[in-house]
């Protein structure tokens, strides 16, 4: 499935003289895209647990978790030293930094690599704030192209109230009050927020993202999103064809019962015993 | 009144109205002695009655302390590091450089784009991507290249202190050579410096001269650079 149209392909090796390799890789990337609220959270963490059921390796990469990056970014948030420039310059090194530690050694050895955002966040914050919008794609081709890019769609209302239930407290830079929309966090907040579902409505058109109504009850989004997934998974690296408690008590590793009831209550009453012994 | 000008799209937050000031950049590879040059710049330009803002690598508020820390472990990658520089580099534009053009003051800087670009060519990241990086940035004035040959750079680099990890290319040169990779890394970022001089127009002052003729030659330059500004 081709998700990038071909005047945007991110064809790997073409302009970042990194990798000589061709960018066909045995692994699968999948992306998923949405404003704060849209439940894509949840619903990248279902797939990953049902990938793992089937015994397939997966690899789960987060936007801005770069270890040796996301510590600046941290620090320009809370001193709020960051601009609309260094806040797109500094998502693109903690995103080069996972792309070159996590995405490609793990699509390149088979897995499924699953990603909590992707280049679309940037391209949609980082225009919302004003940055060049054709100057963020040419940034950002060094990006893998992902296998599948879904998009769940929401509208503001819906996820207000879900991030109210959810959370304490508004962020300066997620509210987008660094632009000065409005000095109420929570106006500016619905403010930026309705920018970024414009954005992601024009890239969801440029991109070919697959769109998920995330209005929808949890498990049927998931039922979708696994009947996308689904034929991805053919060629992708699986642990043996067994289950990994199986194939551990299969190498007399740990046994047979290590998740029964019964050997959670032996673990419960050595702890206890062990407490007695210890008082 | 000069105008800012972007070697691409003018990016948000750096204005692009007339400026007063000059922007001055001195480059070349390390240990070719720009430091004391800039320092003799800047003592001249102030007595001449010039306000001068001295600027340099991974001096911003924003990145400088999380670059260091990166480059003291051993999973920086190439990319990474230049969009670090990157960030590094524009935090120092958007915050002191800009505002100091704009208020007329000369900024001295000691090494802009072109030592973040020549030293990602040599790790081989595409010269076309990082043109597409950098061209938020503003346009010099004129860039002073301090050229020198490896052969006159080893001793000048030895006789003050010793080899560097990262000026030797150790990064991703291998071999347990500190010397040999030191050569080779040197001499592939002056090969990088020099084509950088021809594509960007830079004024290449001869390095190996004595550290006063060297200063003389800037400061003829300089002086040229800096005509009709009031």
């Amino acid at each position: 499935m081709t998700v990038l149209q071909k005047e945007h392909a991110y064809k790997m090796g073409e302009r970042y003289g990194l990798h000589p390799d061709d960018g066909q890789y045995p692994g699968k990337l999948i992306i998923v895209e949405g404003i704060d609220g849209s439940g894509k959270s949840t619903q990248i963490d279902l797939l990953g647990k049902w990938l793992n059921s089937q015994n397939l390796v997966t690899v789960f990469t987060e936007w801005n978790s770069s270890p040796i990056v996301r510590r600046t970014t941290k620090r320009g948030k809370v001193e709020e030293l960051l601009t609309p420039m260094s806040f797109s310059l500094i998502h693109a090194a903690d995103f080069a930094n996972r792309v070159h530690a996590q995405i490609l050694p793990a699509l390149r050895a088979g897995a499924v690599v699953l990603a909590d955002r992707y280049v679309f966040t940037a391209f949609a914050r980082d225009a919302a704030r004003g940055v060049n919008r054709e100057w963020l794609r040419r940034v950002y081709s060094f990006a893998v192209q992902p296998s599948l890019a879904l998009y769940f769609k929401v509208p503001l209302d819906v996820s207000i109230h879900r991030i109210t239930v959810g959370r304490e407290e508004l962020g300066y830079y997620e509210s987008g009050q660094d632009m000065g929309f409005s000095s109420d966090r929570e106006e500016s907040f619905r403010l930026f927020q309705g920018k970024l579902l414009d954005e992601y409505d024009a890239l969801t058109e440029e991109f070919g993202l697959m769109t998920i109504d995330a209005t929808q009850p949890i498990a049927v989004q998931q039922q979708q999103v696994r009947k996308y997934v689904e034929p991805l998974l053919e060629d992708v690296m699986a642990i043996s064809g067994q289950s990994v408690p199986e194939a551990l008590g299969r190498a007399g590793l740990t046994g047979r019962y290590i998740t029964s009831p019964m050997r959670r209550r032996l673990t419960e009453l050595e702890a206890l015993a062990a407490a007695k012994s210890d008082g | 009144m000069n105008e800012v000008r972007f070697y691409g799209h003018t990016p948000p937050g750096a204005g692009d109205e007339e400026t007063p000031g000059r922007l001055v950049v001195v480059e070349g590879t390390d240990g070719v002695g720009r430091s004391t040059q800039i320092a003799m710049l800047r003592e001249w330009l102030e007595a001449e009655g010039y306000a001068v803002l001295v600027t340099g690598f991974r001096r911003s508020e924003l990145a400088a302390t999380g670059i260091d820390r990166a480059m003291r472990g051993n999973t920086l990658d190439p990319m990474t590091l230049n969009l670090f520089y990157a960030t590094d580099f524009w935090d120092r534009l958007e915050k002191n450089i800009v505002p100091a053009l704009r208020s007329g003051m000369v900024a001295l800087v000691d090494r802009y784009i072109f030592s973040i670009i020549a030293r990602a060519r040599v790790r081989g990241v595409s010269p076309r991507w990082l043109n597409d990086v950098f061209e938020f940035a503003v346009v010099p004035d004129i860039v002073l290249y301090l050229d020198v040959d490896v052969e006159h750079l080893v001793p000048r680099v030895l006789s003050v202190r010793q080899l560097d990890h990262w000026e030797s290319g150790e990064d991703f040169l291998r071999g347990p050579d500190l010397y040999q990779n030191f050569i080779t890394y040197q001499s592939a970022l002056i090969d990088e410096f020099r084509e950088l001089a021809k594509e960007h127009q830079f004024v290449t002052v001869d390095g190996r001269g004595s550290v006063g003729d060297v200063f003389e030659a800037l400061k003829t330059e300089v002086r040229k650079a800096l005509e009709g500004m009031s």
